[in-house]
């Protein structure tokens, strides 16, 4: 292995189409045309030296290496700025071109420290590297002039630190937060001499707007902006690529190592999902793999009041194994199940719906998709006939118009949203409908059209109000309608929209939107070109979550915007694999391919391959195993790599589910807020540590490959196929290759997919087989998979959870750039610099008559629990709505939300709950006992220990 | 009544023409006469200012340079008939710096009211844009083509070119940008034509974007030209007011104090808001400009005179002139000289009927030594090069450039090695920081210089400095690093005895 | 299991069915409950529409009655799903 080092072409490619020919050191290159002479050169071989240029972002022409001489044109032009022309005959080596090359490179090292031995880029400096391609000797301006090395390192983040005196002012950190990142956190200050690099106002990294992205370190051809981690270990000398664990994004990264250790995580260029870009979380906040918590052995208690006693993993296995079958046997087939984990490899997950379905012969297996997208899953089969997203991210460049409803783009999927806000700032106009003031809406060089701030759990009322105006103002596409849906489905959705009670003037008195704005809305949407649709939990987090999925895509369908790159019904996945584990079969009514359990044909062919009798019958869903539980006729659950405690709605009643059960099994990194009800623990791996695949949000099958040994011994995997064997169910695989193999040969839409395809063009996007061998990026391009597209009646019903004299807030929920879900790997990260804690976004009109102010603890209550945590007063909420994250356990956020659920799939409600705030004095009773509950369960036993 | 006219330029304003124009105003009225006070731009003879003109039936007739102080004595000699006084000129047409010249872009400068648009139509304005929409837009391109204008500013670029490729340039919107962020030490003609003849950069402006067919246009003023600010905005006020900006709509934006901003590529990024910072070319700004979108960035000068080229004629202004450049430049005639002041003429004066003639020598009466044309980037001209012709290409040939025609006389106690390290100091003052060979070259060369000063290792530092010349002649992004050789290394050149060399043979100089 | 919970969810089902136009409503809420409910659901909604059924809407306890409670029913009436 050795370390991969991608070309740099020192410019992006060119968009153009036309070709262009050129000499270039004699040799004859053709290229597109707008390529400029630089790229041109690196594609015939010719590398031309630079500094300022690097191919992620545009060209800039300040460091004056890249000099060539053009026959026929006057002077030096720079061939990083200057693009190629037909016929051009160029040279990138003269006499002249030496000598101003040796001169620029004389003045770089006359203000640069000489501790090239010692310096932390030693080995990958680019500035090193120039000052031996133009064979500079000698700085005959001596060393003692003007220089800035003395100038302060600034060492405020975490990740990352800021020398300003090895700065060479090539102004590639800057572009990068502008151009890939769009953040603008960096600036050039000062003029001439005194230019340099600053942070904001020139503030500390750490207090300034930068979002630790991480693009300029990567920038950053000089030691200035480096990784402490490579200050601390020293240069990588193999790397890996695999794909990032935390968001749906699925980033593409190479693993950076030192034998067994990890070095840094670089977002690889060819990723193409994030076309070597990243975010604080998948750049930075791997640290959690080697955090001194982590549980490396299985352990097990007989009851949950008692201490965890290490165990051997037979051991363990095997008291698993005899536990289900003893409560199989006394309680039913029916009365264990497991919980898989969109934070698991689609192998695992594959893996684990396989042991329920085949192992215990029952299908009671969900997944923590339940609890995020699952309306999507039955929204979108329902319209379009496939339970996924419709177009690649790429396709966002070619968007006009775009919608984002319900999701935070730049907090949740961050690299998408900095491609978003490229395609923003090159001019397409932004609808964001959300209750909350998120960043899109008014950000650096990116302002929304139109923000729909509406009240929480009215998306469904605004989407037939967009629906309505569209229709009634004959904006409709009646051609694509005609052509590719269902007529009398859309004639009755049609009248049902232009009812009265779905105009924007009678959701205006609903949602809390003036009429005139969601007209505006929906008439740009109609009418602005290519409409792209993006969408997160606060569409599918709702009573009536599948409903707006429906709503979502009836708009798409309406206007056309289905079937081509720029537009499309985009879900954007919370985690890393939710659309991998949906795909696996992890939902308790569906085989692998979203086929219903109860399709004769379909469970003939799982049952012969697999050996087993399989149960024609849906199993329980998470929220149903919970009831069950509580009526004693569920007692086992196998969770792997999820926390359902701190996750799921309604602790209190979580807890007593659990506390009912008389084996539960959580496989997990760390002793979780689930474990202190468990009575095995088996300790899980990480996705540094296994190999496999996830499926990101835009159905691309991405690899992760393992770049060290798994920790405790075991990939999850492993573990799965150890608990089928002890249970008499073997599993007989030897590499998860073999899974997927598995998977391809019963699952249609995967029949193409292997590890070879994968390893050799990167990615596939599913649907892969002999109709598309390479995947497709964008679905539904001729016909829509279920045929003609089907308009879903979809009308406004309010939920039950209502506001009144006692709760008289709405809480809605959500997360931050830095912390992830349950923050089980962000908060044993150096992330928690920027968020230690949950606070309690309130609007300053709500704080004033509570007598809150910033900062103060406020006690918040709903129907179902209350939970203490401080207050932010900010007009980023609206007068009426309070907003909070769930990403740390003290504050047990999700103690206040309720049981209410979506209809069609009980995804929980986590976006609606009446609630009310008080100043308070600190946590609450129930807290304070959770905190102490939670670290008895976490005890373990000396002596078994030893 | 009478009418006497007071410059308001900034010029006059300096040497006291508001305590003139209060004297005249508490006199006349303590005397009970009649008399209307117009402030008009200057004629640009700086020794004579403040110069004040009263109209008579004769004709104007001049008098200066006047102080507050005279009041009473010009009254007392009847100043309001043109009576005679010590300070009587005569009739300022018949004073030689004003005869000599060909007054075309300056043809109303100092003569009218410079708030008054019915002034303006009176002296000739407006006859260029009704001239252009009969014609049309093919036909404006082709007269500015025609007559041979050429960028006042300094690069020198063919106007009409400029303007074809941006009117055949597709696109939404398109731009035309007036530089009036006139930076050059030593000039002011673009000041004087703001404060003397707005409405000449106003009518400019709306033919090219005719021309082009751009609705928008800014003109950007340096900071440090608070008086010109007014006198633009008061004009575009009043022809907003009088229905001559309908179709075309027109800003003032200050600059910040920057020198790189008048460079066009940074003082379109000014305009942005952005940081003043040059932009790589390509993309040129006729391409991808202002916001992105084609744009004409063009001098004052240049805008100032393509009214007077169509209502004229393109033969009549490329009649005028030699070689390539055609028509008249303003020079502009400073630094240590007898008559200082603007004199526009057509391309081919010597630099020395310029500076012994026109400029009459020094002031201080000392011989001159050194002649920096072309601004704080020009080459220091010596007397041997006094025979070179004021035209770009001749210029050019000698290792020098006309730039935007300032003209700044040194005498004999000159200290040309000061003067080098001047320019490098300036460079690196002015840096907008984005190239290498400016930002630190600049630093790097004061430091240099200052060994050579010091008599250290004089031989391989001035090696070092010609090196670091051709580094930032070749290596620079703009003009500022690009141009910074010019003066050290002709002061070099010509100079060699300031900087412990020999001096020339006595028959160069 | 919770009957009040479970009748709620099959009247929240009842409400999308009895909105849509041109299909069955009652037919479309019997195939979500016999494709989305584990039989033990099923069990409990039948034995409480046997036990009276209070507080099911009208198209909700047609459906759970055509619910079979031992073998699945038929699929493939509702919405394709």
């Amino acid at each position: 292995m050795s370390l991969i080092r991608e070309i740099d072409y020192g410019t992006p490619p060119s968009a153009e189409t036309e070709a262009v020919s050129l000499t270039i050191d004699g040799n004859r290159v053709t290229v597109r045309a707008g390529t400029s002479i630089m790229r041109a050169a690196m594609d015939a071989g010719i590398q031309v030296p630079k500094l300022c240029a690097t191919d992620s972002v545009d060209a800039f022409g300040s460091c004056r290496l890249c000099l060539v001489e053009i026959a026929g044109r006057a002077g030096t032009p720079a061939s990083c700025t200057t693009p190629v022309a037909a016929g051009m005959v160029v040279s990138t080596q003269t006499e002249r071109l030496k000598q101003v090359r040796k001169g620029v490179m004389e003045l770089y090292i006359s203000d640069h420290p000489l501790d090239c031995l010692t310096c932390a880029a030693n080995g990958d400096c680019e500035l090193q590297d120039m000052a031996g391609a133009v064979g500079l000797r000698d700085v005959r301006y001596g060393y003692q002039g003007e220089n800035h090395l003395a100038a302060t390192k600034d060492e405020s983040n975490p990740y990352f630190t800021f020398d300003p005196a090895k700065c060479i002012v090539c102004s590639r950190c800057v572009r990068a937060c502008e151009e890939v990142q769009g953040t603008f956190a960096l600036t050039i200050q000062g003029r001439g001499f005194e230019s340099k690099v600053s942070a904001g106002m020139a503030e500390a990294f750490i207090e300034s707007e930068c979002v630790s992205c991480g693009a300029c370190v990567q920038a950053c051809p000089t030691a200035t902006l480096t990784e402490k981690s490579v200050i601390e270990i020293g240069q990588p000398e193999h790397s890996v690529v695999t794909t990032c664990a935390y968001c749906g994004v699925g980033c593409n990264f190479k693993a950076e190592m030192r034998g067994e250790e990890l070095v840094r995580m670089v977002p690889f260029k060819d990723g193409q999902a994030n076309d070597g870009h990243s975010c604080v979380k998948g750049r930075f906040a791997w640290g959690y793999a080697n955090h001194r918590e982590r549980i490396l052995n299985p352990m097990i208690r007989d009851r949950i009041d008692q201490p965890w006693r290490e165990v051997s993993w037979p051991e363990a296995i095997g008291r698993v194994a005899k536990e289900f079958k003893r409560l199989q046997g006394a309680h039913g087939v029916r009365a264990i199940g497991a919980i898989s984990s969109s934070r698991c490899t689609n192998e695992e997950t594959y893996l684990v719906q396989k042991l329920v379905r085949g192992g215990f012969g029952n299908n009671n297996i969900d997944t923590c998709a339940r609890v995020c997208h699952s309306p999507t899953g039955y929204g979108l089969k329902a319209t379009f006939g496939t339970s996924a997203g419709t177009q690649d991210f790429a396709s966002v460049e070619h968007s006009d118009v775009v919608i984002v409803i319900g999701a935070n783009p730049t907090d949740a999927h961050p690299v998408f949203a900095s491609r978003l806000k490229k395609r923003l700032r090159q001019g397409a106009r932004l609808i964001v409908i959300d209750p909350r003031r998120i960043d899109l809406v008014r950000t650096p060089h990116v302002e929304a059209a139109y923000h729909l701030a509406l009240r929480p759990g009215t998306n469904a009322a605004i989407l037939n109000a967009l629906a309505h105006t569209i229709v009634t103002e004959g904006l409709a596409n009646e051609a694509f309608i005609r052509e590719r849906c269902d007529g009398s489905a859309f004639e009755h959705w049609a009248s049902f929209v232009s009812e009265p009670q779905n105009s924007p003037e009678a959701v205006g008195v609903i949602s809390g939107v003036p009429p005139e704005t969601i007209r505006g809305a929906a008439r740009l949407f109609a009418t602005g070109g290519n409409g792209a649709i993006y969408y997160g939990l606060g569409v599918t987090e709702h009573s009536q979550g599948t409903t707006a999925v429906m709503a979502i895509a009836n708009l798409a369908m309406a206007t056309g915007n289905l079937g081509r790159p720029g537009v499309g019904v985009n879900p954007l996945r919370g985690q890393n694999n939710v659309q991998g584990s949906c795909d696996m079969g992890s939902f308790p009514h569906e085989f692998p391919g979203y086929r219903h359990v109860s399709d004769n044909g379909v469970r003939a062919t799982f049952e012969a391959f697999w050996g087993r009798p399989l149960d024609a019958e849906p199993g329980l869903r998470i929220g149903n195993m919970f009831d069950a539980a509580l009526d004693g006729s569920f007692r086992g659950l196998y969770v792997q790599g999820e926390d359902i405690l701190q996750s799921d709605p309604n602790t209190h009643h979580v807890a007593a589910a659990l506390a009912a059960m008389e084996c539960v099994v959580v496989q997990d990194l760390f002793l979780n807020e689930t474990s202190a009800y468990a009575h095995v623990f088996l300790p899980g791996s990480t996705f540094l540590e296994k190999d496999g695949t996830f499926t990101n949000a835009e159905r691309r099958i991405n690899r992760v490959r393992r770049v060290m040994e798994p920790r405790n011994g075991m990939a999850d995997w492993e573990i799965t196929l150890a608990i089928g064997r002890a249970m008499g169910f073997e599993m007989p695989y030897d590499h998860p290759s073999e899974v997927m193999d598995e998977i391809a040969r019963l699952t249609p839409t995967f029949a193409g997919v292997s590890y070879e395809l994968l390893d050799k063009v990167g990615s596939v996007q599913w649907p892969c087989n002999t109709a598309a061998p390479l995947g497709t990026p964008v679905m539904h391009t001729d016909s829509f998979v279920r045929g003609k597209g089907n308009f879903v009646i979809t009308e406004y019903v309010p939920t039950d959870e209502k506001v009144g004299p006692r709760f008289p807030l709405l809480l809605t929920t959500g997360r931050i750039l830095t912390q992830y879900n349950v923050g089980a790997q962000t908060r044993r990260t150096a992330n928690l610099a920027w968020h230690d804690q949950d606070v309690l976004e309130i609007h300053p009109h709500d704080a004033e008559q509570r007598g809150v102010r910033d900062g103060d603890w406020v006690r918040l209550d709903s129907r179902t629990g209350a939970t203490s945590l401080r207050a932010r007063v900010t007009d980023r909420v609206a007068p009426g709505v309070v907003y909070t994250t769930f990403h740390h356990p003290t504050t047990q956020t999700n103690v206040v939300t309720t049981d209410y659920s979506d209809w069609a799939t009980n995804c929980p409600e986590y976006k609606v709950t009446a609630v009310q705030v008080a100043p308070s004095n600190g946590p609450t009773g129930w807290q304070r006992e959770y905190g102490k509950h939670a670290e008895k369960g976490r005890r373990i036993s000396k002596i078994a220990a030893e | 009544m009478t009418r006497i006219f007071i410059p308001q330029d900034a010029g006059a304003r300096a040497v006291g023409a508001d305590r003139v124009a209060d004297a005249l105003r508490v006199e006349a009225s303590r005397r009970g006469l009649d008399v209307t006070l117009v402030r008009t731009g200057s004629r640009g003879l700086f020794w004579l200012e403040p110069m004040i003109e009263v109209e008579t039936p004769a004709g104007r007739i001049a008098y200066g340079p006047v102080t507050a102080g005279d009041a009473a004595t010009l009254f007392e000699a009847r100043l309001e008939e043109g009576g005679a006084h010590p300070l009587r000129i005569g009739k300022p047409d018949d004073i030689p710096f004003l005869k000599q010249q060909t007054r075309i872009t300056f043809a109303r400068c100092g003569i009218v009211d410079p708030t008054s648009l019915d002034d303006y139509r009176a002296h000739g304005g407006y006859r260029g844009l009704a001239r252009a929409l009969q014609i049309g837009q093919p036909g404006v391109i082709e007269a500015v083509t025609a007559s041979g204008l050429r960028g006042r500013g300094g690069a020198g670029f063919p106007t009409g070119i400029k303007w074809k490729t941006v009117a055949e340039t597709a696109a939404d919107r398109k731009f035309i940008v007036c530089n009036a962020d006139e930076g050059d030490s030593g000039t002011y003609a673009d000041r004087m034509i703001m404060e003397g003849d707005p409405f000449s950069v106003i009518e400019g402006m709306t033919i090219a974007g005719y021309a082009v067919g751009a609705t928008r246009g800014y003109i950007y003023i340096r900071s440090e030209y608070p008086d010109a600010i007014r006198s633009m905005e008061k004009a575009i006020a009043v022809a907003v007011n009088r229905g001559c900006l309908d179709d075309f709509c027109l800003e003032v934006r200050v600059g910040a104090g920057s020198y790189v901003c008048g460079e066009e590529t940074a003082l379109l990024e000014s305009i942005e808001g952005r940081r003043g910072q040059v932009r790589a070319k390509p993309p040129l700004p006729a391409h991808k400009g202002l916001f992105g979108r084609p744009t004409v960035v063009n001098n004052l000068v240049t805008l100032a005179t393509v009214p007077a080229i169509l209502a004229d004629g393109a033969e009549h202004y490329a009649a005028l002139g030699m070689g390539r450049s055609r028509g008249t430049m303003p020079i502009q005639i400073a630094g240590n000289v007898r008559h200082g002041g603007l004199f526009e003429a057509p391309f081919g004066l010597t630099l020395g009927e310029i500076v012994d003639g026109i400029g009459g020598g020094t002031a201080s009466g000392r011989p001159v030594r050194a002649v920096q044309v072309g601004g704080p980037l020009g080459a220091y001209f010596p007397r041997a090069l006094f025979d070179t012709p004021f035209d770009y290409e001749a210029f050019a040939g000698r290792d020098g450039l006309i730039g935007h025609g300032g003209v700044v006389v040194f005498d004999d106690s000159v200290d040309m090695a000061r003067q080098a390290r001047f320019a490098l100091e300036f460079c690196g003052i002015e840096s907008c920081g984005k190239c290498t060979p400016c930002r630190i070259g600049a630093v790097r060369g004061v430091e240099t210089i200052d060994r050579i000063i010091a008599g250290d290792r004089r031989d391989a530092n001035l090696a070092l400095v010609e090196d670091l010349c051709q580094t930032l002649k070749f290596g620079s992004l703009c003009a500022l690093g690009g141009f910074t050789p010019y003066p050290v290394m002709s002061a070099i050149a010509h100079f060699p005895e300031d900087f412990g060399r020999p001096k020339l043979p006595a028959a160069a100089a | 299991m919770d009957a009040a919970k479970l009748v709620m969810m099959a009247n929240q089902i009842g409400r999308f069915f009895i909105g849509q136009r041109g299909i069955d409503p009652v037919a479309g809420i019997a195939d979500h409950l016999e494709k989305f409910w584990e039989p033990r659901m099923r069990a409990a909604i039948i034995a409480y529409l046997a036990a009276g059924g209070t507080g099911l809407d009208g198209p909700v306890r047609d459906a759970v009655g055509r619910l079979d409670g031992n073998a699945r029913g038929k699929v493939g009436a509702g919405l394709k799903n």
